[in-house]
């Protein structure tokens, strides 16, 4: 499945802002948990790159009812959730 | 689901003192009878407080034995009588949320130059962090906006954390732009976009760095305080480093008939880079621990944890009291999350 533009975005955005060294685009699998498995990235981790969607995108997520582990859980969600709410 | 703290004296476990009914009354004597019918009413409550509830008269006790000992090198000679001044500052603090809360202002100044530089970092435009503790009147600061325009004030607080109290106070009152609060357990991924907006507006994220997270699984570490080991939550550090903005403390004391404000800068994290957050939060977490320190010196009665703050107050009230509560000690060695 081809990876769409947004997608090669956030791919780099979280190995920039995550300071992810030895990881290139191509090494993140969109439907891969981002989290504990597949890259590894721990809460602090979370919290920063939702500080990155905030400042990048300007998204805010409602309410904490809204699991931001669902949003988070692999790169698919996270592209969807920023073409939903998208405010720049 | 976040497991709640296991620990019985863990300040979140610890009944706020008063029933919604009693904040009430308070409120109604204070609003139609007045200041002095208040005072005498309060006075009573105090000394039946004192009387009744061990542990807070413990935990004052220990803290002002603390104090006493960094500052003068010795116990308190009259404790009983120190411990009841210290009940009285907390409810007079009591008294001052609920005019604060009225939207009564107030009387402010501010500690040497601060005013200008509280009214700089609102004019900014930059926003920030604004660390506080639960020494003085930390709701007076969030008052603070009706007499600096533009100061937006966004209150980060535990859920569970004095709720009661402030809840009933909030319902019945009738402020007309009372600050934002933010009630969490723990700091998720959308708490922090939150405040980064908040932030990203210009507006102020008030954060009291002296209470660890409800739960357990929280990351805190142990510094000493006052010569004795605490534990302080890594959480609010966490965050002034993960939201790179200007840091800033502010203080809020009473004084005979106003409120003294000591606003600070404390640091900037616009630059810090993430090789270097760790090494910052150790420093920052020391300074922030010095400031308590100060803040302790500066206005002694005014230290309003009344739940026993340190590791080791089973130890201090078993040579002060006669009767010794067990007292637990839960210490997580893998804390990841953060709150």
């Amino acid at each position: 499945m081809a990876t769409t533009a947004l997608e090669h975005e956030l791919k780099e955005m979280i190995i920039e802002t995550l300071e992810l060294e030895d990881v290139t685009p191509d090494d993140i699998d969109p439907e891969e948990p981002l989290f504990v498995e597949g890259l590894g990235l721990d809460s602090i981790d979370a919290l920063e790159l939702g500080l990155a969607l905030q400042k990048r995108y300007g998204i805010t997520l409602e309410s904490e009812a809204e699991s931001s582990r669902q949003h988070f859980a692999n790169l698919k969600s996270l592209a969807s959730l920023v073409e939903s709410r998208r405010q720049k | 689901m976040t497991p709640v703290s296991s620990n019985p004296n863990h300040w979140s476990r610890i009944r706020e003192t008063g029933t919604a009914g009693g904040v009430r009354t308070m409120v109604w004597i204070r609003r139609k009878l007045g200041r002095l019918p208040f005072q005498i009413m309060l006075a009573l409550v105090i000394v039946y407080y004192y009387i009744a509830h061990g542990l807070h008269r413990r935990a004052s006790h220990t803290y002002l034995t603390r104090l006493w000992r960094h500052l003068h090198g010795e116990a308190p000679q009259h404790l009983t009588w120190l411990s009841l001044r210290h009940f009285r500052s907390f409810g007079q603090s009591l008294m001052d949320k609920i005019d604060a809360w009225s939207g009564i202002p107030p009387a402010l100044s501010f500690e040497g130059d601060t005013r200008e530089q509280f009214r700089q970092a609102v004019m900014s435009g930059r926003g920030g962090i604004m660390f506080v503790s639960h020494v003085g009147n930390m709701e007076i600061c969030t008052a603070m906006s009706d007499m600096q325009d533009d100061f937006r004030a966004t209150l980060l607080m535990h859920t569970r954390n004095a709720s009661q109290f402030d809840e009933v106070l909030a319902r019945s009152t009738h402020r007309e732009n009372p600050p934002e609060i933010i009630e969490v357990s723990e700091i998720t991924p959308s708490t922090a976009m939150k405040l980064g907006q908040r932030i990203a507006e210009g507006g102020f994220v008030v954060i009291a760095a002296d209470r660890v997270p409800i739960s357990d699984s929280g990351r805190a570490r142990t510094l000493p305080f006052l010569g004795h080991p605490a534990r302080f939550p890594e959480g609010p550090f966490w965050l002034a480093s993960l939201l790179r903005c200007p840091v800033y403390t502010i203080g809020c004391f009473r004084e005979a008939t106003s409120y003294r404000i000591d606003f600070d800068h404390f640091d900037d994290t616009s630059d810090l880079s993430r090789r270097d957050r760790s090494a910052w939060i150790d420093s920052a977490m020391q300074r922030y621990v010095d400031w308590l320190t100060r803040q302790c010196e500066k206005t002694p009665l005014q230290w309003f944890n009344f739940f026993p703050f340190w590791l080791d107050c089973a130890d201090a009230h078993a040579d002060a009291d006669t009767h010794h509560d067990a007292y637990r000690h839960d210490d997580p060695e893998d804390e990841r999350s953060i709150s």
